[in-house]
């Protein structure tokens, strides 16, 4: 049951080391670290729900039904692809890594981190429409036109996804930290809890967005 | 004055003035870009940023985010142990330390400074109360008086369990540390710009909504609800981690054949307690983050003229508020069921039950929070299945106290200063989760709702459930804290002016609440022939606080004085009895091992950690 | 045996301790106000029985635990240890079962009091409230729509309140009927009673509703059939709105629209600034301005509050929407009586008298 065993000064896998003596052995530091990762999630679980559940509850009219507000489809379909596409290179950079091939490692990561932000962009600057463009191309609205003062509408859809969002960037700067650190190399094979701590953040966050694009985007009757 | 510079040097000083630079930076950044927008002026995202950033700030200088930001910079950190070089021992209290026992009893000692400041507050309005008309105090001051004292006695409440769980649990399982002490660190240090801001906003025009914020009240209340709002969710964020932590480290830190039902009864306690925090806190989170985006930002959720619903909100609040009390309350019961065999010298009766029923109330608390909402205008149908669910979080708490008579039962009982309080803490939460059914059938509710036997109702059970053992454990745990025995005729004192004291002003505030007098209100009128037990509830105040500051003297004192108490007291079998003070860094020097049952007293011959050999001395 | 003897002791004493803490403690001491509806008689039957419950169950524990403190405790000199038990089964199941069975009895009963609460009847007459800060206003639709600021109540009439909030959350609470229910604001409640005993009660908000929640109350008055009738027909036969003088009238809406809940005429500063001796009198302003208080400052505070604020009070406070509802009301006044009033011209009126 237990796996604690403390750390033996001298062991073989530890170089003796005054300082970090009496840390846990690096495995048992990466299952703990694991496990409070996920509890980390399942905790945000409950932030992101409770953020659903306000959605379905005001933007439920009575004799309705779910409502949602007017959206560009195509700008949403285009940054959730983002996000996807994004998922996919961290995936690759982690199991690089675990292979050992650090530069297929950092390229990934570096590209995911560049579209993360690609994907905030689109959300801050193009959906939020921060600057208050307007842009009509290939028959796609490219600037957003909802406030975040429409009603619960604007104040559901912001709120979403700036909370969202605020996940996204701090992503995309645990991804630079990575980044930077592999470049270093700091990382090995046996020793990468960092990147694999990211991998599974940036994962959850996607998977996130993929509970909230349906109910920003798709549920409900457009108003 | 090496002492004074220590002081001045300390994290909490330096913490302070980076809150106040980043601060004052953020007002100054918001109303500098509104200003050259051409915006109204309006401080409030100002003072929004501000202390965001004024958080930021006071973790950045306290040096709580140092090794972190080494880290992202790719420089290597150990974690800092022991004394730092050349300073006195107490100093390390005062700075960032990442030991789970320095971090405990940063806790504590914060805990009761909390208390205190809550308590005057209290103290300050129960003297208004004592008489029907308005003397004292105006409307506006008392509103803020009694937000403040709500708000502030709850994180003195959620740092009073810190201190129990980071002290303790890891000594109970033979842990040498929390798993991430760095992040047990910042759980600590994020709640003390927590109490600063909501402090701050009962000078910046106080709040007049309660602990409770409710919109669309919240949304016109003076600036200081946005400080509160902030600081609030900070004590979620502080609560948040650090019970992660505890889940992990419980999970994966235990020694050796310490299997599950066999951990020490108090961490079933905190495990419960940690499974509630980690998850419930987020929704309150939700709920204080709507509240003030739509105060501040102009988001749209729970003004019903904009089509909001303020029924949400309450929805959202409650799902946490009401599960945070078993919170309060469950490493309390975890106390009482760790030290009544101890004083008892006989097993924990029913140990599985109750470690489980600890779990059971954790569950169905979360069935429960709309008893809150009774008279709301939630929807009819929903109140029914949740008076059935409230009145089922009676089955598992009667469970404890069925099993803790059980375990006095034929006992040889002795009563020192800690089990005093633990027969307190019974009493009083008896009387405490009795007069909650009363509350759940809705019929009775609808007369009782908002009024002060409600107020009796909380008080019994956060004074059973939290401060009676709190200060059980205090006193019991004194002697491997400091190594000294605290007074007992001044701790018996305490005891005995607390009890008499609390029972006047809870049975007090039951009896006027029957009677019709409401919560929250300044004056009453002298019609509702209350007046006379409202004096009595003030008397009784005063000699609540008299007696919580006789016990901060004997323990200030006590761990001054020069004579060592023995090793084991109490003669308990729980691990860490049985090391001397004071207790390494790390602990154990030597891991122990589980070899049996933690409560069986009275089984010859039986042990339940064993210790193979004698530390070899390290010869430092 | 020994052991019977200690069973038997606690099961005396249990009884004399439920039996003493019910009749002599809460019986006495815990008394509920009198009770005037209806509801009240099967909901202080519910009472009685939880008085019972915690009696007992209070006694239950306590005879245990000061029993066994008094009883085993450790003499001096003693340092042997207790006696091995470390469970019983079949006590934990009991003590699971039984309390099981007594909550789910209680969750029952309450549920169907709760529907009986609640059902509508075929008889119920309507009153419509409206609560603002800090302020409560009446309106009886049956009665041909007359407003008033005191409740006043047909004694043994089935009433249906029909609630709503003006601005934050209230709560509609008489002791004596032992009901409450909040108001909120864009959103109908309801609340159900017979009153059945005549005198007179005290509506009291129960919801912290800001600065002047304390002394949110209104008169309630019930009054036998024939009263009420009496009563109705004064206030249906009261003078139509264009017979009274805009004194009269400027009275009316002070209590009509709640300025009495911040505005007192008597010189005590409630949340705003008194009206007494207000009028033509210089106000000094928060932006450090003087105004005098002349038709057009008074007219100009109402429709807009926030524009200028006297020192010593604060923004925010006062409703905006003075201006639509008192419209509304001229609209109806028009509609009813065809006449066009105009209602702040009476109300100024009225501060002028104000000494
Ligand atoms: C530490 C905190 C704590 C605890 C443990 C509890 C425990 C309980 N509370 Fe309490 N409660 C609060 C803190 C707490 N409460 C606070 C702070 C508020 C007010 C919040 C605010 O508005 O500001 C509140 C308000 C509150 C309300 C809302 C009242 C209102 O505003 O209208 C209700 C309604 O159901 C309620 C019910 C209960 C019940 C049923 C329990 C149960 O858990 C009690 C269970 C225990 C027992 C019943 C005793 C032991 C059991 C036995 C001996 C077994 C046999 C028992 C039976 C057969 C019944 N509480
Ligand atoms: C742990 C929680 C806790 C504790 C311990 C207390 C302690 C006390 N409470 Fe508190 N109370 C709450 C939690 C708590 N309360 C909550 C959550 C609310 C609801 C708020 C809301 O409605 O939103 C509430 C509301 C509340 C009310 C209702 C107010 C209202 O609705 O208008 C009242 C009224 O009597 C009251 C009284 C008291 C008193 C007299 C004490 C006493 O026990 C206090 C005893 C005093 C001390 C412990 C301080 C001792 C210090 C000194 C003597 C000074 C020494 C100074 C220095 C050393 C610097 N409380
Ligand atoms: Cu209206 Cu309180
Ligand atoms: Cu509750």
């Amino acid at each position: 049951m237990s796996a604690y065993t403390k750390a033996q000064p001298g062991s073989h896998h530890e170089a003796h080391d005054e300082d970090r003596a009496h840390e846990l052995p690096y495995a048992t530091q990466v299952r703990a670290n694991r496990l409070g990762l996920w509890l980390f999630f399942i905790s945000e679980f409950f932030l992101f729900g409770a953020l659903l559940i306000t959605r379905f509850y005001l933007w439920n009219v009575p004799g309705v039904g779910q409502t949602r507000p007017e959206l560009s489809q195509e700008l949403g379909l285009i940054t959730t692809s983002i996000l996807l596409l994004s998922s996919f290179f961290v995936y690759r950079g982690e199991t690089a890594m675990t292979f050992g091939d650090r530069k297929t490692f950092t390229q990934s990561y570096l590209l995911a981190a560049l579209l993360g932000l690609l994907f905030f962009v689109g959300v801050v600057v193009m959906e939020w429409n921060l600057f208050g463009l307007t842009l009509n191309m290939f028959g796609i609205e490219w600037f957003g036109h909802l406030k975040p003062s429409d009603g619960v509408h604007g104040g559901v859809f912001y709120m979403m996804t700036g909370m969202h969002a605020l996940h996204v960037i701090s992503g995309v700067g645990l991804l630079l930290i990575a980044w930077n650190r592999g470049r270093k190399g700091m990382y090995s094979v046996e020793r990468h809890w960092g990147v694999e701590g990211i991998a599974l953040y940036w994962h959850y966050v996607d998977v996130v967005w993929i509970f909230f694009y349906p109910a920003l985007y798709l549920i409900g009757k457009a108003v | 004055m090496r002492t004074l510079g220590i002081i001045i040097n300390s994290a909490y000083v330096r913490g302070l003035i980076g809150q106040a630079i980043f601060t004052f930076a953020g007002i100054g950044l918001v109303g500098g870009i509104r200003s050259a927008m051409g915006l109204e002026t309006n401080v409030e995202p100002g003072v929004v940023l501000g202390a965001i950033l004024g958080v930021i700030g006071f973790l950045l200088f306290a040096g709580v985010l140092t090794d972190w930001l080494k880290w992202i910079a790719g420089k290597k950190t150990p974690l800092r142990h022991g004394v730092p070089e050349g300073k006195p021992g107490w100093s390390r209290y005062l700075n960032v330390d990442v030991n789970h026992k320095v971090i405990g009893i940063q806790y504590g000692y914060t805990s009761i400074l909390v208390l205190l400041v809550g308590g005057i507050f209290a103290l300050v309005f129960r003297l208004e109360l004592a008489q029907p008309g308005i003397q004292l105090l105006d409307a506006k001051t008392y509103n803020t008086l009694f937000s403040a004292h709500g708000i502030v006695m709850i994180a003195s409440i959620l740092l009073g369990v810190g201190a129990m769980t980071n002290y303790l649990v890891p000594l109970m399982i033979g842990a040498s540390d929390m798993a991430f002490p760095r992040l047990n660190a910042f759980s600590y240090w994020v709640g003390i710009p927590a109490v600063v801001l909501i402090l701050s906003g009962m000078v910046v025009g106080g709040w007049d909504t309660g602990w409770v914020g409710y919109p669309p009240l919240s949304l016109r209340a003076p600036l200081g609800v946005v400080l509160f709002l902030m600081g609030f969710y900070l004590n979620g964020l502080s609560s948040i981690a650090s019970s992660i932590n505890l889940l992990v480290t419980v999970s994966f830190m235990r020694a050796k054949g310490m299997t599950p039902f066999r951990m020490p009864i108090f961490v079933w306690a905190a495990v419960a307690t940690s499974l509630i925090q980690f998850t419930a806190t987020q929704t309150v989170g939700v709920a204080l983050t709507l509240n003030v985006m739509e105060r501040v930002a102009g988001l749209t959720f729970f003004n019903p003229t904009n089509g909001g619903d303020p029924v949400l909100y309450q929805h959202l609040f409650w799902f946490y508020s009401h599960p945070v009390v078993y919170v309060f309350v469950l490493p309390g019961l975890g106390i009482i069921s760790e030290l009544l065999p101890v004083f008892s010298r006989k097993p924990l009766f029913g140990y599985k039950w109750i470690a489980l029923s600890s779990l059971g109330i954790a569950f169905v608390g979360f069935l429960v929070w709309a008893h809150h909402m009774f008279t709301s205008g939630m929807n009819d149908a929903l109140r029914i299945p949740f008076m059935m669910a409230t009145m089922f979080v009676a089955i598992p708490t009667g469970v404890k106290f069925f099993s803790w008579v059980a375990t006095m039962w034929e006992g040889k009982l002795s009563f020192e200063t800690p089990m005093l309080f633990v027969l307190g803490a019974i009493s009083v939460f008896l009387i405490g989760g009795v007069t909650g059914p009363i509350l759940g059938t809705i019929p009775t509710d609808l007369h009782l709702h908002d009024s002060y036997w409600v107020v009796g109702h909380f008080h019994a059970t956060m004074f059973g459930g939290f401060i009676f053992p709190f200060f059980a454990a205090i006193y019991y745990w004194f002697p491997k804290i400091t190594g000294r025995m605290y007074k007992e005729s001044l701790g018996k004192l305490h005891f005995w002016l607390m009890v008499p004291g609390f029972w006047i002003m809870s049975l007090g505030q039951m009896q006027i609440g029957l009677l019709g007098m409401r919560r929250r209100i300044v004056d009453y009128e002298a019609v509702l022939g209350v007046q006379g037990t409202q004096v009595l509830i003030t008397i009784a105040a005063l000699v609540i606080g008299w007696s919580v500051l006789i016990m901060v003297y004997n323990l200030v004192s006590s761990a001054r004085s020069k004579e060592m108490a023995v090793t084991n007291p109490w003669g308990s079998r729980s691990p860490e009895w049985q090391i001397p003070y004071p207790v390494p860094e790390f602990n154990y020097d030597v891991p122990f091992e589980v070899v049996g049952d933690p409560y069986d007293y009275g089984l010859d011959g039986s042990e339940y950690v064993h210790t193979q050999a004698a530390p070899v001395p390290s010869g430092d | 045996m020994g052991k019977a003897k200690h069973y038997i002791a606690v099961t005396v004493l249990i009884i004399a301790a439920t039996l003493v803490l019910r009749f002599f403690v809460l019986g006495p001491l815990y008394r509920l106000p009198m009770a005037a509806s209806k509801e009240a008689g099967p909901i202080d039957v519910m009472f009685d029985a939880h008085f019972w419950l915690i009696s007992f169950l209070f006694a239950l524990i306590m005879v245990f635990m000061l029993y066994a403190a008094v009883v085993f405790r450790r003499k001096p000199g003693d340092d042997e240890m207790g006696p091995y038990v470390h469970g019983n089964t079949g006590l934990e199941i009991a003590w699971t079962i039984l309390p099981t069975v007594i909550v789910i009895g209680f969750g029952v009963w309450g549920a169907v009091m709760l529907n009986e609460l609640t059902t509508p009847n075929p008889q119920e007459m309507t009153i419509r409230v409206w609560g603002q800060q800090w302020a409560w206003l009446f309106e009886y639709p049956e009665q041909g729509n007359v407003t008033t600021p005191d409740l006043v109540l047909p004694l043994n009439q089935p009433i249906v309140l029909e609630m709503e909030s003006r601005d934050v959350l209230h709560s509609f609470w008489i002791p004596e009927f032992r009901v409450k229910q909040d108001l909120l604001p864009g959103r109908k409640t309801y609340l159900r009673f017979t009153p059945t005993e005549p005198g007179d009660y005290e509506v009291r908000c129960a919801e912290i509703c800001g600065l002047q929640h304390a002394v949110m109350i209104a008169q309630v008055h019930v009054l036998d059939e024939a009263g009420f009738a009496a009563w109705a027909d004064e206030r249906m036969a009261a003078p139509a709105y264009a017979d009274m003088t805009p004194v009269e009238r400027g009275q009316v809406w002070y209590t009509e629209f709640g300025c009495n809940a911040c505005h007192s005429v008597d010189g005590t500063a409630l949340a705003g600034p008194t009206w007494q001796a207000m009028y033509n009198h210089e106000a000094q302003l928060t932006d450090g301005s003087t105004a005098t208080v002349d038709d057009a400052y008074i007219r100009e505070s109402i429709v807009n509050p926030n524009l200028k604020i006297v020192t010593g009070f604060a923004a925010n406070v006062m409703p905006q929407d003075f201006e639509t509802r008192m419209a509304e009301k001229e609209t109806a006044v028009l509609a009813s009586e065809g006449v066009q009033l105009d209602i702040i011209a009476d109300i100024i009126a009225y501060i002028q008298t104000i000494e």
